[in-house]
């Protein structure tokens, strides 16, 4: 588990026009160019928001996957991946 | 000897750009920044100064300060692909540079950064405020969006660390600040509504702000501010160091003045101040 490889790869997707592209049509490669975990290039294919967010991902990035629809998120379905993770903020989920 | 004229803190929303340009005179948040740079306009200073939180643009997590000032003579942005025009931004070096060295004679061990684009954190008040007249920035970033957030007295201490650092400045210049940032904001986050991207968490805790900033109550603000308490506003309030920061530095000048203006937008939770100082202040009454 690294975080900082998914941090990267989400602010290279706005960063880095050429690597969006990648990320867009080829997000296999994409992943491959980054420094991720298994488990992390699992919860990216699978579109787990909340694995991802749970294990230290910082949201704002996280949400860069609805800009351009990567690993199939658009807001409404990850809206209600992301507000089912645990968080220590929300008591519901403590 | 410089002196600051004008203590400003207002929201930097991305959207708001291009919903100005869409609904004109019906957007309010437009017509409550064109008030502060109607303000901006008849007070015209000779520098600004903004306190305000890269998102992750201009620094990442392989370099990330927590407090930093860009020392150049020009910058530009939006380095974020947010919906408004792209400007060229001119800084003011030498304050920017004197702003540095004195911080960090004063113990705040402050970055630097001398090549660097700016995001919509900086550029939409620009876009809003100072566009046209062009006044020239010292852009000073403080880490206000992840665990672990300075804290809010450090925040406040290091704007009047600024302050004191600008009054004893060789030029005799005028001087407004900048603090912007929301109270209660979630992006991206388990806080945000079902549906939404963002969102307002906690009205609540954003409404106590501004009832602790209309009666200048920093003191308290600051004990309350905890890094945990500003989290479960969600994800962005830390940005409110930025207008602690702000407040820091109008306070060297002495005991802060009630505010000019104070209209918040509960819906976003934010809000948009301005507090005159000295005798700007009396000028104006």
């Amino acid at each position: 588990m690294s975080v900082y490889g998914v941090h990267k790869f989400l602010r290279n997707c706005l960063h880095d026009q050429t690597f969006r592209a990648l990320a867009i049509n080829d997000p296999e490669t994409a992943m491959a160019e980054m420094p991720l975990s298994s488990e992390e290039k699992d919860a990216l294919r699978n579109g787990d928001m909340a694995w991802l967010y749970e294990h230290g991902v910082h949201a704002f990035l996280l949400s860069f996957v609805t800009r351009w629809r990567l690993f199939g998120m658009s807001v409404e379905n990850y809206s209600q991946r992301i507000r089912s993770a645990r968080d220590w903020r929300n008591p519901k989920h403590n | 000897m410089a002196r600051i004229i004008a203590g400003i803190g207002l929201p930097h929303t991305p959207v708001f750009p291009s919903l100005a340009a869409n609904l004109g005179d019906k957007f309010e948040a437009g017509a409550l920044y064109g008030a502060i740079e109607k303000t901006l306009d008849r007070l015209q200073p000779d520098a600004l100064v903004m306190f305000s939180n890269d998102h992750f643009n201009t620094f990442f997590f392989d370099n990330f300060p927590l407090f930093a000032i860009g020392v150049a003579d020009k910058s530009s942005g939006p380095n974020d692909e947010t919906p408004m025009p792209a400007y060229s931004v001119p800084l003011d070096e030498q304050l920017g540079d004197h702003l540095r060295a004195a911080s960090i004679n004063s113990g705040f061990d402050v970055a630097v950064t001398q090549e660097f684009t700016l995001d919509h954190a900086f550029m939409v008040p620009w876009h809003f405020l100072n566009a046209k007249r062009r006044t020239p920035l010292v852009p000073i970033f403080i880490h206000c969006f992840s665990d672990p957030l300075p804290q809010a007295a450090r925040a406040f201490a290091f704007g009047r660390a600024l302050g004191d650092a600008l009054l004893r400045y060789r030029k005799d210049i005028s001087v407004a600040v900048i603090g912007s940032g929301s109270f209660s904001l979630e992006i991206g986050g388990p806080l945000a509504p079902p549906g939404e991207r963002s969102g307002t968490p906690d009205r609540d805790w954003a409404a106590l702000v501004e009832t602790r900033l209309r009666a200048g109550d920093i003191e308290t603000l600051i004990s309350e501010a905890t890094c945990e308490r500003m989290q479960r506003a969600g994800n962005a309030a830390g940005e409110l160091l930025n207008w602690l920061a702000m407040l820091g530095m109008l306070s060297a000048q002495g005991p802060l003045p009630e505010p000019a203006s104070l209209h918040s937008q509960p819906d976003h939770g934010h809000a948009f101040g301005v507090w005159l100082a000295g005798a700007t202040a009396e000028a104006s009454t």
